[in-house]
């Protein structure tokens, strides 16, 4: 059968965000496909050099409009390191509280974008409005639903309030009980499982050869959780489970966001209980003293890492962001061959791409 | 029933559904309850602003600004286009004097509202 390329993107009803993709298919099934990024590329690294440290953890926060939070979260530690001040135990408490936070609506949004693609449109306005709780939570304490303005260098912005405490843990509770409705009908719903089992399915090796983090790598039973592996405080002092499935496939990396989740809203409980009392702030120079560092956090979408240089000003001299997407969006071209044309969307919406993470 | 439960697993949720009242707020029509903390239109405390220009300095959209003549005379100048609510101004007051009312903010289309001088000091005035 003659091959034919088709065109996808950089507009596309199924795509959320810009992506070009060519597909290469003949009759139905998929021979391969080509990617073009760089639609969203705001030149934020760049900018980042142009601005004071105090200026930039705005401008870090528009990286992602949803794990916004551990964006700022990586660069505050990043700068925190270089100013050798330590964080008030509280703040790291609140900081991790609401990167969880971030994880449940992350998932909660990308499990509702992956039910709509396989034509349960049900569950998606099931998990959009559990997400909404989720937002809710952290819209309750940060005073922002998206842009959550929560980190400064030296601490977070705001306490909780034993009034907030009871109103988050309400609704966790609440979430608890939907997240475990959903997971039902990820493991039970016939429609589901029928559109993902066996979909594209990627090898550990692969994974591995790729550099691919995060869920997608856990899927494929690759162990690993920056949480675990590589904790900033107070993760080194919290036991997460780092939830991982052998088949790699679509309906794998379904139900790893659901359990995840559910991890998640454990760890937020575990983080409510254990929050200790202080000062939520430390005072930071605005001058930051010489010096290059690394830092690493573990977002919804896997790895975050930030590479920053200071000059000894109050201006980074270099900040690189090296974001989850990138690496799976390089695995895309993989996945997108030996499959049927109909599988395409849950392939697409399998990976959760993240194209403004990716372009900056 | 039990049948159809096992095979519909959403069926549950479909019926809860149903009988609930929906979750949206008829805004503008209806009453719309933001939390305390929300970041809302920024306010100031006329009496603590001494016109240093910390906020000024620190407002990574530029939305702010000082008009200062002297130190008894300045006009302090918020454009809330500009603006992107994140709080920094208050955190770097030193006084207090700057901050957020949890009013929302919505789009306009009077140019008058773009500009809002949150203080006008003359010489002499308190």
């Amino acid at each position: 059968m003659d091959k034919i390329s088709i065109p996808i993107g950089p507009h596309h009803p199924l795509l959320k965000e810009p992506l070009s993709m060519r597909i290469d298919i003949a009759g139905e099934r998929v021979l391969g496909g080509t990617l073009r990024m760089g639609y969203v590329h705001r030149g934020i690294e760049k900018m980042t050099a142009q601005r004071t440290y105090v200026q930039d953890v705005h401008l870090i926060e528009r990286i992602c409009g949803i794990c916004s939070h551990v964006h700022t979260t990586t660069f505050c530690l990043g700068v925190e390191k270089l100013l050798g001040i330590d964080v008030p135990p509280r703040a790291q408490y609140i900081r991790a509280l609401m990167c969880e936070l971030e994880r449940v609506h992350s998932h909660l949004l990308w499990l509702g974008i992956l039910s709509k693609h396989v034509g349960l449109e049900t569950v998606f306005m099931h998990t959009w409005h559990d997400r909404e709780l989720a937002l809710d939570i952290m819209e309750g304490i940060s005073g922002g639903r998206v842009s959550h303005a929560a980190n400064q260098i030296g601490g977070v912005r705001f306490d909780l309030s034993p009034e907030q405490e009871v109103m988050v843990k309400e609704n966790i509770g609440k979430l608890k009980a939907q997240v475990s409705g959903v997971l039902g009908v990820i493991e039970n719903e016939p429609a589901l499982r029928a559109r993902t089992q066996g979909v594209a399915p990627v090898s550990a090796d692969l994974i591995r050869d790729y550099c691919v983090v995060g869920p997608v790598a856990r899927a494929s039973g690759v162990d690993v959780d920056l949480r675990r592996d590589d904790p900033w405080p107070p993760y080194d002092q919290l036991d997460v489970n780092v939830i991982t499935r052998p088949e790699g496939d679509a309906w794998a990396r379904t139900l790893i966001r659901a359990l995840e989740t559910r991890e998640s809203l454990r760890l937020c409980e575990v983080l409510l209980r254990q929050m200790p009392e202080g000062p939520v702030t430390v005072r930071a120079p605005r001058k930051v003293p010489e010096g290059e560092v690394v830092t690493r956090s573990e977002a919804p979408r896997g790895e975050v890492l930030y590479y920053l240089r200071s000059d000894g000003s109050d201006k980074p001299a270099r900040l690189k962001v090296r974001t989850p997407t990138l690496a799976v969006l390089s695995l895309l071209p993989e996945q997108l061959s030996k499959i049927h044309v109909a599988d395409i969307p849950v392939v697409l919406a399998g990976i959760d791409l993240c194209i403004a993470c990716a372009d900056r | 029933m039990k049948a159809m439960r096992k095979r519909h697993s959403l069926l549950d949720a479909i019926i809860d559904a149903v009988f609930s009242r929906p979750d949206t707020v008829a805004y503008p029509f209806g009453e719309l309850q933001l939390p305390e903390g929300y970041r809302g239109a920024i306010v100031i405390n006329p009496e603590n602003c001494t016109g240093c220009g910390l906020c000024v300095r620190d407002c990574p959209t530029g939305a702010l600004k000082l008009e200062k003549k002297s130190r008894d005379e300045f006009k302090l100048i918020h454009y809330p286009a500009r603006c992107a609510y994140c709080s920094q101004c208050e955190s770097s007051c030193v006084r207090g004097a700057i901050g957020h009312s949890n009013a929302l903010v919505g789009a306009t289309d009077r140019p008058r509202e773009l500009i809002v001088v949150l203080k006008d000091k003359k010489e002499g005035e308190d």
